[in-house]
């Protein structure tokens, strides 16, 4: 087996066996809200196909848009908080404060100042994916190397450029980590900001289902979910692979692995 | 190292004290919480007759909103305890939350609105009617309407064509009663936009302009018009003469195993529905106990009609409208749905 | 000639910079309405909330829904964060493993808790339980991928050196694993425990199970605005004092970890 064959079976080994317990386990149901998987499969096609247009791809440009405002955001405003500590004591306790509060009661303040439409949706999306890339950022900021501070202040490295080569490169793994982990918070919050204010959209259309008891199309959503979850991940590792691959080639060396 | 692991330990521990610790507490001090489940869960137990071992436990689900003030009205009057039930009201959120714990057992009976039923029966669930909730008015002030913000261009049903319009949930009871208004008038329901927003921000939606019209009930009716919206349309009155709007139910497999608590239950709502009627005052002073709604607004909002009587034929109208706004494809049985 | 270094705020003065950015905030949504911006009807000038906030912490209602909001989250956190140090233990430590689980963890966390609200439901009704379901599966995720991340970077050459001295597993797991893995899954807890608050909140606030979400819901539905702020403050606050606590605890776990660093800087 090739290389790349042997990675897939790797990647899919586990996936695949859990599918398959789940449809071993739940082809004999009769639960209402627990239907077979085989028919959660044959509604998805069906489902989906006719709602492509006007609720996945809309909610997904919406969520990638959502998410790129929280990345940038995060990281302009992380670094300024990271590299001044008074600023960030100023600013920590009412940015802890208004972390806590969940999303479905934020909703109603945005809808206040923000109105109805896509705008609305996609601060909730930024209020809830800033968080991983703010505070991640702010910690690879803190934690820049003082030995490439001090070499950068002896060579004269200051402003844009030790912005750049400095802070950015030094926090660039804590911030990639963060954008990790607030992709999948973008999604959730997608289909958060779809349960208000609106008509359309792959979330609006899984809790439509729900309150409709339209349950096995609602496992389906659920389904896609993932699938959408699951490429976004991997179209991120592509990406991290770019983006830190002299991190990667680093800690190697270090670890005696290479 | 060691010292680190134990304060570790420590931390974890007092997280599962502090959790388990409540929890020994937590099964007794129901204070509202938690339903006690119905000695009678099981299909096909006997029950005893009233008086027998003790009153029967009874959970009942509902949202605590204006429309059940009868359920808590007979409970404060006694009417339950006369039938020798012991109630538990637990609030929800709604028929998707409710349904499911009928069906799991959870709750015995649950409150929730016509259309929703009529979805869950589409879709294969055993559900059945045991009461009346409660009635539109049939005529103007409503306990729900179709408003707009003050100074609004919007005149008539018809200038609805193109706008934006709020309700609370689209394929359900707001959009279905909407859409007939919106005919009945000769307008073209297709031609409305229509937006899901919660009720509680209904108000702030009217008064900020953000839509071009709302379809709000109370007590966010009586608050959207106290802050200068008006009233375009009484669209439950447009869809059916006396629409029932909401009922009680149960699953079919409880009353056929529970025949005689359903049938107690139903004397004892029916009463409070007849007492709510008649003694609207009283019916508002309850509001204040499960609701957090302002007494000045509980004294002016226009209540639902409540009567024991269940109006078979505005169902039948709900079920074709279904139809007709193609929230199922074919028209459900309303036969099995009420017996 | 050398800039001295700058010297680190004193905790007084950083708590004090903290009150200040507090005010602050509370300072401009006491404007917001005030001047117009959004009507007070909708949005209450921050000193009614407050109010709001004092009339709810007379009565005893409101006590009893935080106790049960904190007893909901504490037991969903504690269980989560249980399950997330044994499996992350588990997949971090066994190569394959962490590449064969690495898909379906990523296929599994970007679905919503809230997705599986009729689910729970459906099990468990207006119950602690539905709470616990949300607050696991969600509060498990951070606490996971830490724990693995942290499990995987340990320093090789310790690594072969509790090897080579013939460590036993448990005491490779305590001396050489857990230590290194230790700032990694304090921040996980502090993360956990943060998204563990949020969706006890949400799941008492969708759902209905007893807590301070529930009473948010119970305010909305009553158009109390003034007391759903109120309440939502509360809820802030709540978690602000979870993550200070749990930054404490951090700061003095690793007290030792990183003085261990500055040494070796030196």
């Amino acid at each position: 087996m090739t290389a790349v064959a042997r990675r897939l079976v790797r990647v899919l080994a586990l996936p695949a066996a859990l599918f398959a317990l789940w449809w071993i386990a739940s082809a004999g149901s009769t639960s209402f809200y627990l239907p077979p998987l085989p028919r959660i499969l044959a509604v998805f096609g069906p489902t989906w196909s006719a709602r492509l247009t006007s609720d996945v791809l809309p909610s997904t440009a919406r969520l990638l848009l959502g998410y790129a405002g929280a990345v940038v955001l995060g990281v302009g405003l992380g670094v300024p908080l990271g590299a001044r500590p008074r600023l960030r004591a100023v600013v920590e306790p009412t940015l802890e404060l208004v972390r806590a509060i969940p999303p479905p009661a934020l909703v109603p303040v945005f809808m206040l100042l923000f109105g109805i439409g896509t705008p609305m949706k996609l601060l909730v999306i930024v209020s809830g994916a800033i968080w991983p890339v703010l505070l991640n950022t702010i910690d690879g900021v803190r934690a820049v190397d003082e030995v490439l501070a001090d070499t950068c202040r002896c060579y004269g490295i200051t402003g844009a450029r030790r912005l750049r080569v400095l802070v950015l490169r030094g926090a660039s793994p804590q911030i990639v980590t963060g954008m990790r982990q607030a992709l999948s918070i973008a999604i959730i919050l997608m289909v958060i900001s779809e349960m208000f204010a609106s008509s359309s959209g792959l979330g609006y259309a899984i809790v439509d289902f729900q309150r409709g008891f339209s349950i096995p199309e609602m496992w389906s959503g659920i389904l896609l979910l993932g699938v959408l979850g699951f490429a976004l991940s991997l179209v991120f590792r592509v990406f991290e692979a770019r983006a830190l691959g002299w991190y990667h080639g680093l800690r190697r060396t270090r670890r005696g692995d290479a | 190292m060691r010292r680190h692991a134990l304060s570790w330990m420590c931390a974890l521990g007092a997280l599962f004290a502090l959790g388990c610790g409540r929890s020994n507490s937590g099964a007794g001090s129901g204070a509202g919480s938690g339903g006690s489940a119905s000695e009678t869960k099981a299909p096909g137990s006997a029950e005893p007759a009233g008086g027998g071992a003790g009153a029967t436990k009874l959970t009942v689900a509902a949202i605590a909103i204006v429309d059940v003030a009868p359920l808590y009205l007979a409970k404060a009057k006694g009417f339950f305890t006369e039938q020798n039930l012991d109630l538990t009201i637990q609030n929800t959120q709604g028929g998707a939350e409710s349904v499911p714990g009928v069906i799991s057992g959870q709750y015995q009976i649950a409150f929730a609105n016509v259309i929703s039923l009529l979805l869950a029966h589409a879709k294969g669930l055993p559900l059945q009617v045991i009461a009346a909730g409660n009635f539109s008015t049939g005529k103007a002030e409503d306990f729900g309407g179709i408003l707009v913000p003050a100074g609004s261009p919007v005149k008539t049903l018809k200038d609805l064509e193109g706008k934006t319009v709020a309700v609370n949930q689209v394929n359900n009871i707001g959009g279905v009663t909407v859409r007939a208004a919106m005919r009945k008038a000769g307008g073209d329901p297709d031609k409305i936009h229509f937006i899901e927003v919660r009720f509680p921000e209904m108000p702030a939606a009217l008064g900020q302009n953000r839509v071009d019209a709302a379809w709000v009930v109370e007590p966010f009716l009586t608050v959207a018009r106290n802050q200068g919206a008006t009233v375009l349309d009484w669209n439950f009155a447009d869809t059916a003469p006396s629409l029932m709007i909401a009922a009680y139910f149960t699953t079919r497999d409880y009353v056929k195993a529970n025949p005689d608590v359903v049938k107690r239950f139903t004397a004892a709502i029916n009463k409070g529905l007849s007492y709510a009627s008649e003694h609207p005052d009283e019916a508002r002073a309850i509001l204040l106990t499960y609701t957090k709604i302002d007494p000045a607004i509980a004294g002016k909002l226009n209540l639902p009609v409540w009567t024991p009587q269940i109006n078979r034929a505005s169902i039948d109208v709900l079920a074709d409208l279904m139809v007709q706004d193609k929230l199922v494809s074919e028209k459900p049985n309303v036969d099995a749905l009420l017996q | 000639m050398s800039r001295p270094a700058p010297r680190r705020a004193s905790p007084a003065s950083r708590a004090g910079l903290g009150a200040l950015g507090l005010v602050g905030a509370a300072a401009v949504f006491e404007l917001i309405p005030r001047i117009g911006l959004v009507s007070p009807r909708y949005l209450p000038p921050t000193t009614a909330m407050l109010a709001a906030l004092g009339r709810e912490a007379t009565g005893a209602a409101f006590w009893r829904a935080l106790l049960d909001t904190i007893h909901g989250w504490a037991l969903g956190l504690a269980i989560a964060v249980a399950l997330g140090l044994v499996l992350g233990v588990a997949i971090g430590s066994v190569r394959g493993l962490r590449v064969a689980t690495a898909s379906t963890i990523e296929f599994l966390r970007p679905i919503p808790s809230v997705a599986l609200i009729p689910v729970a439901v459906l099990l468990y009704g207006a119950q602690l339980r539905s709470t616990l379901l949300l607050v696991v599966y969600a509060s498990f995720w951070p606490i996971l991928l830490q724990v693995i991340q942290g499990v995987g970077d340990v320093d090789p050459v310790a690594r072969d050196t509790a090897l080579a001295y013939r460590f036993t597993p448990w005491a490779t797991i305590r001396y050489l694993v857990l230590p290194t893995a230790l700032s990694y899954i304090l921040t996980g807890l502090r993360l956990s425990a943060a998204v563990a608050l949020i969706l006890a909140i949400t799941a008492e606030l969708m759902i209905g199970t007893p807590g301070l979400g529930k009473e948010i819901g119970v305010a909305m539905a009553s158009s109390a605005v003034p007391a759903m702020y109120a309440l939502i403050l509360a809820v802030g606050l709540i978690g602000v004092a979870v993550n200070v606590g749990f930054r404490a605890l951090e700061r003095r776990m690793l007290a030792w970890h990183t003085s261990v660093r500055l040494e070796a800087a030196r």
